[in-house]
């Protein structure tokens, strides 16, 4: 039973295997995935309100700004690079379609919280849907078009 | 901003985590760490170590018993709300944890956490509070439970020990004549509210027989205002009496989002809010 600064761990990102990675005891996750170089992962604000640094982990969309590296051993990670799915196909044509991004910077999070908004397969109304994208902060497009983009990827898998 | 230096400690039973604890006074529960982990990115607090409890096995189960609901500590929100129990005994717990945080912070997130973390803001204190819980800790030597009313002391205070860690909360099961009801006012759906209130009413042929108000996001704990409850239930709802009765009640703190007067007026707004729900 001892404590450590320095954590090895072994975990699955993207369909590779990541085995014995030493990872520093504060190192928080989207640190880590940035310095490997999926930085498709943004941090906004490093304490869960913007959305921007969202993935999947274990299958479920979690902010990797508050979920430590030394916490992913044996865990499957997924960040916007790893998706060929055809749900996320589904999302990301109706994101193009919409318009549904400016600068880009709140899209990978977007992406991974439209993705869970629409494997549920219910039909939401557009407040609803704003609800959901309630966690994250888009700074260029009004929501408009994300709304447009998610409520016909909702239709779209119904 | 990053979270400054500790060291991690992944726990694999709860009494190694319990022995740990009880010999680092500046070693710290990690749970789900939807509220420590910002907390340390904001180097709001330093602690030594990290205790990770988050992969303890059978902390986690939501059980029906004889006559109450038991939650495990590390149930996460989702699980709460996605339990059949849940629903269909305790459907006013599944609203409420809708207005909690957002979709992926509601992954991670524990019942147990957001109880023992005790946020004036957070609602499942006052939920707990208002339904009577007992909160259950085990420590050295051995399990203590606690009346959830008892277990709040103060601003993010609460009666676990430095050996303790909570491993789960029993709620009475809510009676035929009794209802639960909710109302929160905040300005963007997920975010802590700025002033909120859990009501547990019993009734008679549709007459309020009793009373027990709970307030969060007013003071420094959830605040169980019972002189102001027997007021509405004795002579019904006029503003300014309840505004008054509130105000000599509750020792109210602002924050950032809202002053001392403004969470008076919104707290004495919610009790109209919550009868006008009963009416319906
Ligand atoms: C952007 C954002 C918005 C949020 N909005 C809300 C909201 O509107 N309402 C709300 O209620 N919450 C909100 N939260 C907080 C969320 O609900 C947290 O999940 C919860 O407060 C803490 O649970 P946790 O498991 O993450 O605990 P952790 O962050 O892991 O721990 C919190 C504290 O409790 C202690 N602790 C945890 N578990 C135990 C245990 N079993 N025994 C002893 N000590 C323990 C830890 O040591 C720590 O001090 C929000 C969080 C974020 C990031
Ligand atoms: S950077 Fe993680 S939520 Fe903002
Ligand atoms: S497109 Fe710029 S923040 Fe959303």
């Amino acid at each position: 039973m001892s404590a450590k600064k320095n954590i090895t761990v072994s975990f699955e990102l993207n369909g590779e295997k990541f085995d014995n990675v030493i990872v520093p005891a504060r190192q928080h996750l989207a640190d880590y995935l940035r310095g490997e170089g999926f930085t498709g992962t943004h941090l906004g604000c490093e304490q869960g309100a913007c959305g921007a640094c969202t993935i999947e982990m274990d299958g479920k969309a979690v902010r990797s700004c508050l979920v430590l590296a030394s916490q992913v051993n044996g865990s499957l990670i997924k960040t916007v690079e790893g998706f060929d799915d055809d749900i996320m196909k589904i999302v990301k044509n109706n994101f193009l379609k919409h318009n549904a991004f400016q600068c880009g910077f709140c899209s990978p999070g977007m992406l991974m919280t439209t993705k869970e908004i629409v494997l549920k397969k219910k039909k939401l109304t557009r407040e609803e849907i704003r609800s959901e994208i309630s966690g994250n902060y888009c700074r260029c497009t009004g929501y408009q078009s994300i709304v447009d983009a998610i409520e016909e990827s909702i239709t779209e898998v119904i | 901003m990053k979270a400054p230096d500790f060291s991690y400690y992944e726990a694999e039973t709860l009494s190694d985590a319990i022995k740990f604890k009880s010999q680092d006074d500046e070693a710290i529960i990690l749970a789900g760490g939807q509220s420590l982990l910002p907390a340390l990115n904001m180097r709001l607090s330093s602690p030594s170590c990290l205790i990770d409890i988050s992969k303890l096995k059978d902390l986690n189960d939501i059980r029906l018993e004889d006559n109450s609901i038991y939650i495990g500590a590390l149930a996460t929100h989702t699980q709460v709300m996605e339990s059949s129990i849940i629903i269909e005994k305790f459907p006013s717990l599944v609203s409420i944890l809708k207005m909690v945080a957002h979709a992926a912070i509601r992954n991670k997130g524990t019942h147990g956490g957001s109880i023992s973390y005790g946020d004036p803001a957070a609602e499942l204190p006052a939920f707990a509070v208002a339904m009577n819980a007992e909160i259950i800790v085990s420590g050295l030597n051995g399990n203590r439970s606690i009346a959830a009313e008892d277990f709040y002391l103060g601003l993010f205070e609460t009666d676990i020990k430095s050996d303790e860690i909570l491993i789960g909360i029993n709620y009475p099961l809510v009676k035929n004549n009794e209802k639960i009801v909710f109302e929160e006012i905040c300005r963007r759906h997920g975010d802590y509210a700025m002033a909120g209130l859990i009501a547990k009413v019993k009734t008679y042929q549709s007459t309020i027989e009793k009373l027990k108000l709970v307030f969060f996001a007013t003071g420094d704990r959830p605040n169980v205002t019972s002189k102001t409850s027997e007021i509405v239930v004795n002579n019904g709802y006029e503003y300014s009496v309840i505004k008054k009765s509130l105000s000599s009640e509750i020792d109210f703190a602002g924050d950032l989002n809202s002053s001392e007067e403004m969470k008076l007026h919104l707290a004495t707004i919610l009790i109209s809010k919550i009868l006008k729900k009963l009416e319906n």
